[in-house]
C-alpha cells in the first residue's frame, strides 16, 4: 500500500513535471524530494549525533529547493536504549527505501551501523553519504578486513556497484595521525592501547599501534574490553602503568565508556599523563566522564574532518548556523561535515535532475552523479569523491581539550 | 540432606572422574596464576589486590541482599541489582539538598552530610524494596517458583526503565568526594584512600548485619523463617513482617552499595545494576546461597579473581573465569564454600 501510494505520488510528480514543461527553471514547484538522515540522536550518542543532524538539516533548509523540487528533510534515529544500533539502522534504511520521494540519505554516524545499512541500501539502490564513518573496510579492500571487521567492502555491496560515500578520513589515517602526533609532538615513547571490541574502536586502535611502533615507540600493553556492560579498568590501568606506559590510547567512543579509564586512572597515572583517542572521545560526554582530578588539558582526540573554522569562505554559513543554533552543545566535530554531506547530496540530485531532462531522477541516477562529485566547495574542505566512495583529499585535525572546549591544535591534509 | 548431596557427588564413578578433572583444572589455574604473580613481584601484587578488595567489597554488599532473600523465600530477586543502581541514582539526586557539591566541600565537613546521604538513601531503597515485595512477590508466594522469578526479572526491567526515563541512558558523573592520596603500606606498596574507605564502610555494614542476624530477636525470627516457614509461624513469628524486614535490610545494604559504587567509580548508568547483580549473584552462590558470611566471602573472592585475571592474564578471560567458577561450584560443591546448613524445604 505504501509502495502503491508512493508510486502514485511519483506519477503525479512526473505529470506535474511534464505539465510545467521543464522550462520554468527553479521557480516552479515540480513536487517534493526527501533527503533522509540516519544518526544516533537520543541517548549517549546524541551528544555527537544530534549536532550532526542539525548540520544536515540546516543545509537542506538553506537550499530549500533544487531545480524546482521542494526539499524536505526526514531524520531517523538509530539509537536503541541510548546506543547506536545496527539493526535499528537497517530498519530505518528500509523505511527510507519505501519512501519513493527519498533520493538519498546522510549517515550513518557509526561504522558498525554502516556495515548493517550499506547492504540494504545497496540493493535498493539508495545513495548514502556519511559525515563520520571512518572504518577503512567500509570502502577499501584489505586482507585483514574479514578477520577484524567481519566484512569486506565487496561483501557489503551485493549488487557489485557502489552506493556509499563519505567525507571523513578513514581509520588508516586517523589512528596513524594520532600516533605521529604522540611520537613527534608529545614526545611519547611508551603507550598502552585499549579498544572497545567494536569495528571502529578495534580498527583505529590497531592502526594507532602499527604507526606508533613504526615511529620507534612501544605499545607496552594492548587490551580489548567487552563494553556491552561497563568494565572495571583499575587493574588493567595498574598493569599498563607497571609495564611502563606514559600515556593511554583509547580505541573507543564516549558511548563505549571511552573516557571512564581517564577517571579510574586517578592515583595510578600522573594527572598530567596524556590520554589520547579518536573522534569518538572528542565530545562533551568524555569530559564529564573524565571527572575533574585528572588533567583534562592533557587529553587529545583526532577528528576525521578538517576544522571548518579554518576555512575563511565558510565563515558566513557557520555564523548563520550558530545564530540558528546558539547552544554550544549544538555544534560538535561533525556538525559541518553533516552540512557538507547534505550539500553534496543536494548538488548531485540537482545534476541528476538536469541529466534526466529536468524530471525527477531515479535513485541510480543520483548515485551516478554522486560518484562524479568533483571539487565541491564544502565548509570542511573541497571534496572530490572517488570510485570507492572516499574523498580523494581527506583532511584531519588533532584537537586538545583546553579552556573548556575541544580546540584544534593541528590540521593535517592527506592525499590518497 | 547435605550428607546425601555429598554422597551422590563423590561415589558414582563418572562423578569421581569429573572430580579429578576438576581438581586438576583448579591446580593448573592456581599454578599458572602463582607463576605470573611471582614474575611481577610483590608491589604489583598488593596493588592489584587493593583493586580486587575494593571491587569485591561492593559485590559483597549486593550479594548479601541476594543471599538473604534467597535464604528466606528461595527467590532469586533479579530486581536487587537495580535497587543497587537506584541507590546510586537517588543519592545523586539528593546531594544538592545536603550541600554535597563537588569541589566545594572536602575533609571533615564531608562526614555529616555523607552520613545523612547514606541513611536517607538506605531508607529509601529499603522502602522501595519492601513495596516491591508487597506488590510483586507476596501475592505469588504460594505460586509455582517460576512465577515470582519472572516477576523479579520484570521488576528489574521496570526499575531500569524508570531510571532511564528519569536521567536518560547517559553515563552520569558521580561526584568525587573521597580522598585522593595513596596510603603507603611499606616498600613501594600503596593503597588508595578511596579503596580503603570503600572496604571499611562495606566491612562495617557487613559486620553489623551479621551481629544483627545472630543476636537480635528479629534476626532470630529471620533465621527461623528461613529454616522452616510453617514451624516458625506455629511458634508465633509473624512471617510477613519477617520477610518484609529481610527485604528492607537487603535493600538498605544495596543502597549503601550504590553510594559506595558511585563514590569509587565516579560514574553510574541506568543499566549498570543488571550485570552487577549477576556478579553478585555468582558471589552469593560461590559463598553458599542463603549464608550471610558466605556471601561476603564470595563477593570478596570474586573481586580478587576479577583483579587477578585483569591484572595478570587478559580482560577477555575474566568473564569466562567468573562464570566457569559458578559452574564449578554448582557441580562440585552445590552448597557453596560456607553453605553447610541446607534447610530441608
Amino acid at each position: 500500500m505504501v509502495r502503491a501510494r508512493g508510486l502514485a505520488v511519483l506519477i503525479v510528480a512526473t505529470f506535474a513535471a511534464f505539465a510545467c514543461g521543464g522550462s520554468g527553471g527553479g521557480s516552479t514547484n515540480k513536487g517534493t524530494i526527501d533527503i533522509g538522515s540516519d544518526l544516533p540522536t537520543s541517548g549517549a550518542d546524541a551528544s555527537s549525533g544530534l549536532p550532526t543532524q542539525y548540520g544536515a538539516a540546516f543545509a537542506v533548509s538553506q537550499a530549500g529547493s533544487v531545480k524546482g523540487f521542494t526539499l524536505k528533510f526526514v531524520p531517523y534515529d538509530d539509537a536503541v536504549n541510548g546506543k547506536h544500533d545496527p539493526t535499528k539502522g537497517a530498519q530505518n534504511v528500509q523505511q527510507m527505501i519505501s519512501d519513493t520521494k527519498l533520493l538519498g540519505m546522510v549517515g550513518p554516524f557509526n561504522s558498525g551501523v554502516a556495515a548493517a545499512e550499506i547492504p540494504v541500501a545497496n540493493q535498493a539502490p539508495l545513495a548514502m553519504i556519511s559525515p563520520s564513518n571512518t572504518n577503512e573496510c567500509l570502502t577499501l579492500a584489505f586482507d585483514y578486513c574479514q578477520k577484524y571487521a567481519g566484512y569486506t567492502a565487496a561483501s557489503l555491496r551485493p549488487t557489485g556497484k557502489n552506493n556509499y560515500f563519505r567525507v571523513a578520513a578513514n581509520d588508516t589515517f586517523q589512528g596513524p595521525a594520532m600516533a605521529d602526533y604522540a611520537a613527534d609532538t608529545l614526545g611519547l615513547k611508551t603507550v598502552a592501547v585499549w579498544d572497545d571490541q567494536e569495528p571502529f574502536g578495534l580498527g583505529v586502535a590497531n592502526n594507532f599501534a602499527k604507526e606508533f611502533t613504526k615511529k620507534g615507540g612501544t605499545v607496552v600493553a594492548r587490551q580489548g574490553f567487552d563494553t556491552s556492560t561497563k568494565p572495571d579498568f583499575h587493574a588493567w590501568l595498574n598493569r599498563a602503568k607497571a609495564a611502563g606506559a606514559q600515556a593511554i590510547y583509547a580505541g573507543a567512543t564516549s558511548a563505549s565508556y571511552g573516557c571512564i579509564p581517564r577517571q579510574e586512572s586517578q592515583g595510578i597515572f600522573d594527572p598530567n599523563s596524556y590520554y589520547l583517542g579518536p573522534d569518538g572521545i572528542g565530545d562533551g560526554q568524555c569530559i564529564k566522564d573524565s571527572g575533574t582530578t585528572m588533567g583534562n588539558d592533557h587529553m587529545y582526540a583526532t577528528q576525521g574532518v578538517a576544522d571548518a573554522n579554518a576555512n575563511a569562505s565558510a565563515a558566513a554559513t557557520i555564523a548563520a548556523y550558530k545564530k540558528a543554533h546558539p547552544s554550544p552543545d549544538d555544534t560538535a566535530a561533525y556538525t559541518f561535515a553533516g552540512y557538507d554531506c547534505a550539500a553534496i547530496l543536494i548538488d548531485a540530485i540537482g545534476r541528476a535532475i538536469d541529466a534526466n531532462g529536468g524530471n525527477m531522477p531515479t535513485r541510480q541516477q543520483v548515485i551516478d552523479q554522486m560518484a562524479k562529485t568533483s571539487n565541491f566547495p564544502g565548509l570542511t574542505g573541497t571534496y572530490t569523491l572517488n570510485a570507492a566512495g572516499d574523498p580523494t583529499t581527506p583532511a584531519l585535525q588533532v584537537q586538545q581539550y583546553k579552556a573548556g572546549a575541544w580546540t584544534t591544535v593541528k590540521n593535517i591534509a592527506v592525499t590518497v | 540432606m547435605v550428607q546425601r548431596l555429598r554422597a551422590s557427588v563423590i561415589t558414582t564413578p563418572t562423578a569421581s572422574l569429573i572430580n579429578m578433572v576438576g581438581i586438576a583444572v583448579v591446580v593448573v589455574a592456581v599454578v599458572a596464576a602463582a607463576q605470573r604473580i611471582h614474575q611481577q613481584g610483590a608491589t604489583y601484587f598488593f596493588q592489584t589486590m587493593g583493586f580486587g578488595l575494593a571491587e569485591g567489597a561492593i559485590f559483597a554488599l549486593v550479594a548479601l541482599g541476594y543471599t538473604m532473600v534467597y535464604g528466606i523465600i528461595e527467590l532469586i530477586n533479579f530486581a536487587h541489582g537495580d535497587v543497587f543502581t537506584l541507590g546510586a541514582f537517588f543519592s545523586l539526586a539528593l546531594m544538592p539538598t545536603l550541600g554535597l557539591t563537588e569541589g566545594k566541600i572536602s575533609g571533615a565537613a564531608l562526614i555529616l552530610p555523607l552520613l545523612g546521604l547514606f541513611i536517607v538513601t538506605m531508607l529509601f531503597c529499603a522502602l522501595v524494596n519492601v513495596v516491591i515485595e508487597r506488590v510483586a512477590y507476596r501475592p505469588l508466594r504460594r505460586a509455582p517458583r517460576l512465577a515470582p522469578l519472572i516477576t523479579a526479572i520484570g521488576m528489574s526491567a521496570l526499575l531500569e526503565g524508570v531510571m532511564n526515563v528519569w536521567r536518560g541512558p547517559f553515563n552520569l558523573h558521580y561526584p568525587d568526594f573521597l580522598p585522593e592520596y595513596q596510603i603507603p603500606l611499606g616498600g613501594d606498596v600503596t593503597i588508595s584512600a578511596k579503596a580503603v574507605t570503600v572496604i571499611v564502610v562495606a566491612v562495617v555494614l557487613m559486620v553489623a548485619l551479621t551481629l544483627f542476624v545472630n543476636r537480635s530477636k528479629l534476626g532470630k525470627a529471620m533465621r527461623a523463617t528461613a529454616q522452616d516457614r510453617d514451624a516458625a509461624q506455629l511458634m508465633g513469628i509473624d512471617i510477613n513482617r519477617t520477610i518484609s524486614a529481610t527485604f528492607f535490610i537487603g535493600a538498605a545494604l544495596a543502597g549503601a552499595g550504590g553510594i559506595i559504587y558511585g563514590l569509587y567509580y565516579n560514574s553510574v548508568q541506568a543499566f549498570d545494576g543488571f550485570q552487577y547483580g549477576l556478579y553478585a549473584f555468582t558471589a552469593a552462590v560461590f559463598g553458599g546461597i542463603g549464608n550471610i558470611p558466605g556471601a561476603a566471602l564470595g563477593g570478596m573472592l570474586i573481586g580478587i579473581i576479577f583483579a587477578i585475571s585483569d591484572g595478570y592474564f587478559s580482560v577477555a578471560w575474566t568473564q569466562v573465569l567468573i562464570f566457569a567458577i559458578l559452574i564449578f561450584v554448582l557441580v562440585f560443591r552445590p552448597t557453596g564454600l560456607l553453605g553447610m546448613r541446607v534447610p530441608e524445604k
